[in-house]
């Protein structure tokens, strides 16, 4: 008996083609965690995110960013998470440029339907100019077999003393191949705000001691079109607890 | 995203795991492939433990006294362990997954 089928593999990726294309994106960095709609009571855990951007001739050429943080478990489906954001752009040094507030609310059980669902919320603030940036949307994971996909749909809104007020829009997605605990190799697509890409990445998780584990994330993501910074490498560590 | 994920309409079997001293109960669990199902895992010690299994892709805490409901399948026939992160040395437990006939013969045997 087959138990997925590649027509919806099919139809899946193509709704993920279609939402990049017909999406625009936001100001800030596009290329970050693609979220999955999961949260366990009693969660805890420590979170490193860097990421480094580059291309010659390109306005945002040479950027790095790093993102420290701290998440907990406040209910049997929710989870917060707060980080401290550090920013450089070539040739200035690395400075704290923000803190962010995140919840993460799972909606549906793992498998109870015929996909997973989770909602996002975070509140940023940029300290050295004043401005702030609320994001929320939608979280969703479909298993298909051995592979799963998440996508994140998510609206942004801007405001403070250096922008305008505005809406924008952000798409992740994330095909993954559960291959074993420690490997799983995936393919992300973010779109956003002058920014379209994709690449391949490997995540995988290594468990020390009961209730303890690493997460790890890499990813290299190049421009699929002309607008984007070509390359962008992101690399994320977690250690629950 | 919501093309992707019309309801599933389908009478779910259910099963049951309890958590005794550290310890699944049944530690080997029969179940039919091919199947959505509904999976109740009671904890029935004072502390919290988490199910776990990579290859049913499932993670889920249940608090000490406690209860967790588990959506799993369809399944490939096969075999899919499961362990406790709380405590993985003493729980520990496999879920087996049967085509339909050897299902229907162990579902006949043991209805006896």
């Amino acid at each position: 008996m087959k138990l997925y089928s590649k027509k919806a593999v099919i139809k899946a990726l193509c709704f993920v083609c279609l939402g990049s294309s017909t999406l625009a994106l936001a100001d800030g960095r596009v290329v970050d965690k693609v979220y999955h709609p999961y949260v366990q009571p009693l969660e805890r855990s420590f979170e490193y995110r860097y990421f480094y951007q580059r291309q010659a001739d390109h306005p945002d050429n040479n950027a790095m960013g790093q993102k420290l943080g701290y998440g907990f478990s406040v209910a049997e489906r929710a989870a917060l998470e707060i980080y401290a954001i550090a920013d450089r752009v070539s040739p200035e040094d690395y400075k704290l440029s923000g803190y962010e507030l995140e919840l993460r609310w799972m909606l549906t059980e793992q498998g109870q339907y015929s996909a997973d669902w989770g909602m996002l919320f975070e509140l940023e603030r940029q300290n050295n100019q004043d401005n702030y940036e609320f994001t929320t949307g939608l979280l969703m994971e479909k298993e298909f077999g051995p592979t799963s996909l998440t996508l994140n749909a998510l609206a942004v809104y801007e405001w403070g003393k250096t922008l305008d007020p505005e809406w924008e829009s952000e798409f992740r997605a994330q095909y993954r191949y559960r291959w074993l605990p420690a490997v799983q190799p995936a393919i992300e697509l973010y779109a956003g705000e002058n920014y379209k890409g994709a690449g391949p990445s490997l995540m995988g998780v290594h468990k020390f001691d009961r209730q303890e584990q690493l997460k790890w994330e890499l990813a290299v993501i190049v421009a699929i079109d002309n607008q984007t910074v070509d390359r962008t490498l992101r690399f994320a560590l977690e250690y629950e607890f | 995203m919501l093309a992707l994920t019309l309801p599933v309409v389908a009478e779910q079997s259910v099963f049951e795991l309890h958590i005794k001293d550290h310890l699944f109960q049944p530690s080997v669990l029969y179940v039919p492939a091919g199947e959505k199902m509904k999976l109740l895992v009671f904890n029935q010690d004072p502390s919290p433990e988490e199910f776990e299994s990579f290859s049913l892709n499932r993670e889920k805490v249940i608090l000490g006294k406690g209860k967790a409901t588990l959506f799993i399948g369809p399944l490939e026939p096969g075999k899919y362990e499961f362990f406790g992160e709380y405590n993985p040395d003493s729980a520990q437990g496999v879920l087996i997954a049967l085509p339909e006939q050897e299902w229907l013969q162990h579902k006949a045997k043991h209805a006896d």
